[in-house]
């Protein structure tokens, strides 16, 4: 997509909801801004720079160069030149240098440092909740510079001081006290099943069960929530392809959320979130760990629940695994009769989610499935996936109404180059870019659908 | 008689060794709490051998992102180099390697002299003096590249509207020192207002701790001066890059491998005992 000329503040105005106190309290978080903010938040900053070596090595080395500048499908929407990852970067990388180095210490302006004052604080709520730490940039900085460590610190900083989105720490609240991000509890849980259970039964004639705690199970699957709230296709998927497989599978209603929104907020949380997936599995004595169709949610366990929650020993297969992998591993053993013509006539493409891509690895696999299963299958061009993946403009918190205009802008690259691979469909396994992608088809006035991989799967799958 | 510049020299080689050296250390002393590599990426050593190497030496993600940063970039990097080389090569002591630069000729140095000359010598049909005046001009030649790859960096920043956006004094005061100090490098070898014997044997003398007094040459007084102010300003600036920025970064150095074994957050320890 070409870059736009730059648009000042074009996207100043866009704000999130601020958590209310009663919400901020439960998370442990200070429920106002307190009156001694700055030392607070630079004490903060200070500690970050002490244990994070990417935050630290960031700030020190950017060179400004500015091969980052058109690689952040918020600036790409916006045109708002704080958009450009290298601008969001100075926006923390300013008062970094007025406060912790000698340069800015001495030098102040004239060493680009910027005194941490009410308006900075203010650019920060704006414009690190502008970012959906999808890792693009990093992908093009000689460096190695990830804007996303950098938003990460800064909404950990901005968290100590009592500033957080409404959306994320109502999410990470819900998760921690229900188990989901949607918040749906256990008689729900298992309601839903069931009821999902009837309509496969109407839709194959078999009788596929959705298990919910079942002990002793070989697999503990778990799904993004909104799998059982509004991509109920995808829930069922699961349940096809393991009774296909005849393997025994289960859910838990204390851990029946992939998805991590701790990350969005600090570290804390990032861990206790985590945590619960290690002690459902524990307790029910699963086997295996597979995770559902989620981008964050595989980052966060992939590569942090070893370290952070660690060590999985417990398991047969001591790591998470995400249940493409383990897709494309069955159907390599040939455990698995797939009926291609079951998705003919459909027109798909692919997106891959930013977090699968360049945080989890996960690229192959899909494709490899999708060729199998879908003869329309094509690709978007290609510097736009893989590892170049657009960001469907929604993730690291940003999937919520008030700030409707930025993900519409944020998607833009994204629906440019879906509508150059002229598909109809829209393959995605991910829940965020599930609920993202439909609102902004809507909005661009493009008729196509969302479908997730495992529900191709599925419906390829011969019983 | 000039001491003081080799004296100055040495404060600023000074301040250019520790402060680099401490902030070098103090990136490798901090933390990596988590895995946080790029994916895809490579799971074993070497393989992030090879990613490492392919941005330090070919700027591969640069590549990727603007050729039209790549080629400057990548232009006036390798010059910077080749001059280095070039300054030490051109001493008695230490004896450094050579290195060309695309078919342009290279930098020459003693150890060319001693073991490689009768060979090239040989190849070349080279006397020993046409030799050493070849280095000179070379040398300038790459003096030369260098200087339009920097006007080049420099004309992008001020024209690009968003690198325009985001450029900070530092970012130019950084350009114009080094195109200062390449300039009046340049005048000395082509100009000939100095004697190049008589600066090899200050450098030579500087870098044995035996300092001789430099050529009394305003132009070259004003290169080390320069020169001076580079050392100093570097481990204070965005040019502490050049420790190898790349080499410390996580998302480049760490193995793509948390599904093969377990990674320990070094500072986690403390983390876990709160919730073990
Ligand atoms: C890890 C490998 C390196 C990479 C990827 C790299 C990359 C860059 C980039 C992208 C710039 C900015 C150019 C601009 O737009 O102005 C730059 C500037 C510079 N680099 Fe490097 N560099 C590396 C290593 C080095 C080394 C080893 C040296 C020293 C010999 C060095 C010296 C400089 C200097 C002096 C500048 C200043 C020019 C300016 O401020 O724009 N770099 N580097
Ligand atoms: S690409 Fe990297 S070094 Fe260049 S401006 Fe962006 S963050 Fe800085
Ligand atoms: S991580 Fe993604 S959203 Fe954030 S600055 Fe980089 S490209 Fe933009």
């Amino acid at each position: 997509m070409q870059a736009p000329p730059l648009k000042p503040n074009a996207a100043a105005g866009a704000h999130h909801h601020r958590a209310n106190p009663t919400l901020l309290a439960a998370l442990g978080l200070p429920t106002e801004v307190p009156a001694d903010w700055r030392a607070r938040a630079l004490t903060k900053f200070d500690e970050l720079l002490h244990t994070r070596r990417s935050l630290k090595l960031y700030l020190d080395t950017c060179v400004r160069c500015g091969a980052c500048t058109d690689k952040c499908p918020f600036f790409l929407g916006t045109g708002d030149p704080n958009n450009m990852p290298v601008a969001r970067a100075e926006l923390l990388r300013k008062v970094y240098r007025r406060h912790f180095t000698a340069a800015g210490k001495l030098f102040g302006p004239l060493a680009a440092g910027e005194e941490l004052t009410d308006a900075v604080r203010e650019q920060w709520f704006t414009y690190f909740y502008q970012c959906t730490e999808c890792r693009r940039c990093a992908v093009f900085c000689p460096f190695g510079v990830d804007t996303a460590e950098i938003t990460m610190a800064a909404r950990e900083i901005m968290a100590s001081i009592g500033l957080a989105t409404k959306y994320v720490s109502e999410v990470v609240d819900k998760a921690h006290t229900i188990g989901n991000n949607i918040g749906i509890p256990e008689a729900a849980w298992r309601d839903t099943c069931r009821f999902l259970e009837e309509e496969l039964k109407e839709q194959t004639g078999a009788d596929i069960k959705l298990p919910v705690n079942q002990a002793g199970a070989e697999v503990l699957l778990v799904p993004p929530s909104a799998d059982l709230f509004t991509n109920t296709d995808t829930m069922m998927a699961y349940g096809k392809f393991f009774h296909a497989l005849g393997v025994s599978w289960t859910t838990s209603s204390y851990a029946s959320e992939a998805g991590n929104f701790g990350m969005f907020l600090n570290y804390e949380h990032l861990k206790k979130v985590n945590r619960r997936i290690v002690d459902a599995a524990r307790q029910l004595g699963v086997r295996r760990l597979v995770m559902g169709e989620c981008g964050h949610a595989w980052r966060a366990a992939q590569a942090f629940t070893d370290t952070l929650n660690g060590p999985l020993d417990f398991l047969e297969k001591p790591r998470p695994e995400h249940i493409l992998e383990y897709a494309v591993r069955v159907i390599r053993q040939g455990r698995l009769k797939l009926d291609k013509s079951a998705n003919d006539g459909l027109a798909v493409t692919y997106h891959d989610p930013c977090n699968l891509a360049r945080a989890g690895g996960i690229i192959e696999e899909p494709r490899e499935i999708l060729r199998l299963i879908a003869r329309g299958f094509r690709e978007m061009p290609a510097d736009t996936i893989r590892e170049k993946t657009f960001c469907c403009g929604a993730g690291a918190g940003l999937l919520t109404d008030e700030i409707m205009e930025t993900r519409f802008a944020g998607v833009k690259p994204r629906i440019e180059a879906f509508c150059a691979s002229g598909a109809t469909h829209l393959a995605v396994p991910c829940a965020i870019c599930k609920a993202q992608f439909p609102v902004a088809f809507e909005h661009y006035r493009i008729d196509a659908q969302v479908v997730g991989v495992m529900d191709l799967l599925a419906k390829a799958i011969v019983l | 008689m000039q001491l003081w510049l080799s004296l100055l020299l040495y404060l600023a080689a000074a301040v250019f060794l520790i402060g680099l050296g401490w902030r070098l250390l103090n990136w490798l002393r901090t933390p990596v709490p988590l895995k946080i590599p790029l994916t895809p990426g490579p799971a074993d050593r070497r393989g992030v051998l090879w990613r490492l190497g392919g941005e330090l030496f070919a700027f591969r993600a640069l590549w990727r992102a603007d050729r039209s940063l790549w080629t400057p970039a990548w232009i006036f990097h390798v010059a910077l180099v080749l001059l280095l080389i070039g300054h030490f090569g051109g001493l008695e002591t230490p004896r450094f390697a050579c290195a060309t630069l695309g078919g342009m000729q290279a930098a020459f140095c003693r150890v060319a002299c001693d073991v490689g000359l009768p060979f090239a010598g040989g190849l070349t049909g080279m006397s020993m003096a046409q030799f050493g005046h070849f280095e000179d001009i070379s040398g300038g030649l790459v003096g030369a590249v260098a200087i339009a790859a920097l006007l080049w960096l420099l004309l992008r920043r001020l024209l690009a509207e968003r690198v325009r956006s985001i450029s900070t004094f530092s970012d130019y005061f950084a350009l114009l020192l080094l195109l200062l100090i390449i300039v009046t490098g340049n005048d000395m070898r082509f100009m000939g207002g100095l004697n190049i014997e008589q600066a090899r044997q200050f450098v030579a003398g500087w870098l044995a701790l035996h300092p001789t007094p430099a050529p009394a040459d305003p132009v070259f007084t004003m290169h080390i001066l320069l020169v001076c102010a580079l050392l100093i300003y570097i481990p204070f600036s965005k040019l502490v890059h050049i420790g190898g920025a790349a080499l410390f970064s996580p998302t480049l150095n760490q193995r793509n491998n948390p599904r093969q074994r377990r990674y320990t957050g070094p500072w986690d320890k403390t983390n876990a005992s709160a919730t073990a």
